[in-house]
């Protein structure tokens, strides 16, 4: 029994050391690990670089044991090449699949031979306690940044184009629509209780198409700026922040040219409602993967348009308005004329001619000299013409004759005098006075003031009537000067005034042409 | 001295552009103002510019009157350069001089960010300044060849109602007579001591001042003027006959067929490069057509 035991503690003895022997004759470490080696980061062949530059290689290793490795992993660069950190890392892997990875970066100093090089990575393995090392290498092609310029081309380049990069024929080349999003389409959304993505931006995309035409592979990451063309800034309304993250982040794009092979891209391009029309500059980057030169740089102008669409929507509806109501009443001149005797007739004819003479003809010159010398504040001076002066013959005109058409045929006095006698036949005149007079006729109309029993004594009424009609057709105005003849204005500068010309002096016109209307009528009398 | 009479005075002359019929004129003007509204090309604009001031060589326009114009067209085009080179709101853009500085107590603020002037806005409102020029002159033109009252009868031929036609013939006859009253009206008012030029609540009173007298003087004007033109069957028929009767040269249809012909293909040719810069509508088949609008208009 006693000799049994012994036999059983010798075979104990022996078989234990076996079966480890047999554990760690398991472990092959190339079945059971990944490590690989990327110079630079991104090419798995062979890489190419440009002196002077600063690269990053890309370790990385995996393992698949279902047990503790210690891993020394040691990066052996060619004689020259400087490396910014420690060449040597140590790390432990615990369990199966799990992995350790780094960029590293160096420098390439400028006097470097051209030529090809060997970067190899080495990893010690230590499993149980026994060593296994793996060893991978690189090549790495050294070319000058001659030799890269030569062999990377943006063959061309495609804006606007559709997301897979490729032009389409039905929008203008080389051109942005800065469109902002319709006023009716926002208000429809509001009442259906619909959102709209990306609200704030509309988007398109740019085609790249890059060539490489030499005999390496080359991996590259496309950027692009849009710039200003004076100063060569970017331009941000171009990049702007999306949730919180800069367009950066996310408008490029990496890939890897094959020798002799092109490749269509394309790269998302965000526009903010802030961005102004004009021209612009587009530069596409083309840069070495793992370094930042840039290697390639092409340059595109390129033609924004901005679109607002409040201005358009409005000259579009007020030359309907103006057209409609030239059409009624050329339909029914008759029966409209005939409301009013020929007395009347005279008197709206004869108001006419004294606006024209106390305001439109000083005007035409005192417009254009104010416009000179006073720039964007000669409002506060022409306003006192065009406005006080106008509607105190307004206010009372409508007190001699208070009937509904009144303001209508003595606007018509005017354009038609204006047009015979100094040549101001133009839509916006048309279009200005054709609103103005359609909505002072609602207004006086619905106010009681122009109706069967006029209600003519409330001074403060009146004037807020003819101060809101002003305002409305002040902004029409406004707006067709800026659709049709594309003249800019600032927001502050038509607020100012519509508030002061449209509101202000004609209030106060309003008020003493009601004074002025109520003395006419005892000469009248 | 330009004064009102200059601007408002037609010169009557024989020459081709005098001799066109008024209607064949309004419809020019008409076209023209179209097509001035829907060029954006430079060269285009001043080609259509310069076309138009040709026409005051043919009319063989007195001096006065081309002084006239060229004082109107020089304070028409800087404003429009003064107000661009303050608003203009593209890219790129270079401040040339400030107005009104960002950190400006309240004007800065008011006027988000401050007031400057641009280079660029400065040669946009040049080129923008010849679409109002345009019209302007030949306005001008059309105004400074035909009579008043030819004018009026062209009006009338065009279908305008004839009361409004006799209300305005009626403003231009006395046109002359309300200037001189408020000539006279501010002579007088100056001798008993008004300041007409005094800014603020001067120029309301010195207005009132003003249009009182000459409007009392128009509505007592009114009711000899009413029963004059009633004894006269002012409205007694609907239809009414002419003394003078508007005949149009073949020439004149022609003009007119070319302009409207003209001004109706422009703006049809930019409607569809618009809907086509808009991604509103596109065909293959009008790239010329596009071709033409992004070119020339």
């Amino acid at each position: 029994m006693k000799n049994i035991a012994i036999l059983l503690l010798a075979l104990v003895l022996i078989v234990q050391p076996a079966a480890a022997q047999i554990q760690q004759e398991d472990f092959k470490p190339e079945d059971m690990t990944t490590f690989i080696i990327q110079v630079p980061h991104g090419v798995e062949e062979n890489g190419l670089a440009v002196r002077g530059s600063t690269l990053s290689a890309y370790v990385f290793f995996e393992s698949y044991y279902d047990g503790n490795m210690n891993v020394t992993m040691e990066l052996d660069l060619p004689e020259g090449f400087v490396l910014h950190e420690t060449s040597i890392h140590s790390f432990s892997l615990q369990t199966e699949y799990d992995n350790w990875y780094r960029l590293v970066e160096f420098y390439i100093p400028e006097d470097m031979p051209c030529g090809t090089y060997t970067v190899t990575a080495t990893a010690v393995v230590e499993v149980e306690g026994t060593k296994h090392t793996i060893v991978r290498t690189a090549q790495l092609n050294l070319a000058s940044k001659e030799e890269v310029t030569d062999e990377i081309s943006v063959s061309q380049l495609v804006i606007p184009s559709d997301e897979d990069g490729y032009g389409d024929p039905s929008h203008l080349s080389n051109t942005l629509v800065v469109q902002e999003t319709s006023p009716a389409l926002k208000k429809l959304l509001k009442v259906t209780d619909l959102k709209l993505n990306k609200e704030d931006f509309t988007s398109t995309f740019i085609g790249i198409e890059i060539t490489n035409t030499g005999n390496s592979t080359i991996p590259v990451i496309v950027t692009y700026d849009i710039l200003d063309t004076k100063t060569g800034e970017p331009v941000k309304a171009f990049k702007p922040e999306i949730m919180g993250i800069s367009a950066d982040a996310t408008c490029y794009a990496t890939l890897t040219l094959s020798p002799g092979s092109s490749s269509l891209i394309s790269l998302p391009l965000y526009i903010s409602q802030d961005a102004m029309g004009g021209d612009y500059l587009l530069r596409v980057k083309v840069k070495l993967t793992g370094s930042d030169w840039t290697a390639v740089t092409k340059e595109q102008k390129i033609t924004a348009i901005s679109r607002k669409w409040g201005p358009i929507i409005t000259t579009f509806i007020a030359s309907l308005l103006g057209l409609t109501a030239l059409g009624f009443f050329i339909s029914r001149s008759r029966a409209i004329m005939d409301r009013f005797k020929t007395r009347n007739l005279v008197l709206i004819a004869l108001f006419g001619t004294v606006s024209f003479a106390a305001i439109n003809l000083p005007m035409t010159i005192l417009w254009e000299l104010s416009h000179a010398i006073f720039g964007p504040f000669s409002f506060l001076f022409t306003g006192l013409f065009n406005e006080i002066l106008l509607y105190m013959l307004i206010a009372s005109l409508v007190v001699l004759i208070p009937k509904p058409g009144v303001v209508s045929l003595f606007m018509m006095v005017r354009f038609l005098l204006g047009g015979f006698i100094t040549g101001s036949f133009t839509p916006i005149t048309f279009i200005t006075l054709s609103v103005n007079a359609i909505i002072l006729e609602l207004m006086l109309y619905a106010a009681g003031i122009t109706s069967k029993n006029p209600a003519l004594e409330n001074r403060f009424k009146m004037g807020i009537i003819c101060g809101f009609a002003d305002m409305t057709s002040g902004y029409v105005s406004f707006s067709v000067w800026m659709v049709l003849y594309r003249l800019f204005y600032s927001d502050w500068y038509i607020t100012a005034n519509i508030l002061i010309d449209g509101f202000l002096y004609t209030f106060i016109g309003t008020w003493f042409g009601i004074s002025l209307g109520n003395r006419l009528k005892k000469v009248a009398e | 001295m330009i004064g009102a009479r200059s601007i408002a005075e037609p010169t009557i002359k024989d020459t081709i552009i005098h001799r066109i019929d008024p209607r064949a004129k309004i419809l020019i003007l008409i076209s023209t103002a179209f097509i001035a509204v829907t060029l954006d090309n430079p060269e285009t604009m001043l080609l259509l510019f310069l076309t138009i001031l040709s026409g005051f060589a043919l009319a063989r326009m007195p001096a006065i009157k081309l002084k006239t114009l060229a004082l109107l067209l020089v304070l028409l085009i800087w404003g429009t350069i003064y107000s661009q080179a303050l608003f203009y709101s593209q890219l790129p853009r270079t401040v040339i001089f400030t107005i009104i500085s960002p950190d400006f107590p309240v004007l800065g603020w008011l006027t988000n960010g401050g007031l400057f002037v641009y280079e660029e806005g400065l040669h946009y409102g040049a080129i923008q300044g010849l679409r109002s020029a345009s019209i302007l002159s030949l306005g001008l033109l059309m105004c400074w060849t035909t009579d008043s009252r030819d004018m009026l009868n062209g009006l009338v031929g065009l279908r305008v109602p004839y009361s409004v036609a006799f209300m305005v013939v009626t403003a231009v006859r006395f046109l002359p007579i309300i200037i001189t009253e408020v000539s006279t009206v501010v002579t007088v008012q100056k001798l008993r001591g008004f300041n007409p030029k005094k800014f603020g609540s001067g120029i309301v009173k010195t207005s009132l001042n003003i249009l009182t007298p000459t409007l009392a003087n128009c509505v007592r004007r009114t009711g000899t003027l009413a029963v004059s033109i009633q004894s006269r069957a002012f409205r007694a028929n609907p239809d009414r006959t002419y003394l003078k009767k508007l005949k149009a040269s073949d020439f004149d249809k022609v003009v007119v067929v070319v302009f409207v012909f003209t001004a109706t293909s422009i703006v049809i040719i930019k409607l569809l490069y618009n809907m086509y810069t808009s991604g509103i509508y596109y065909t293959s088949g009008l790239r010329p057509v596009y071709a033409i609008a992004k070119g020339y208009l």
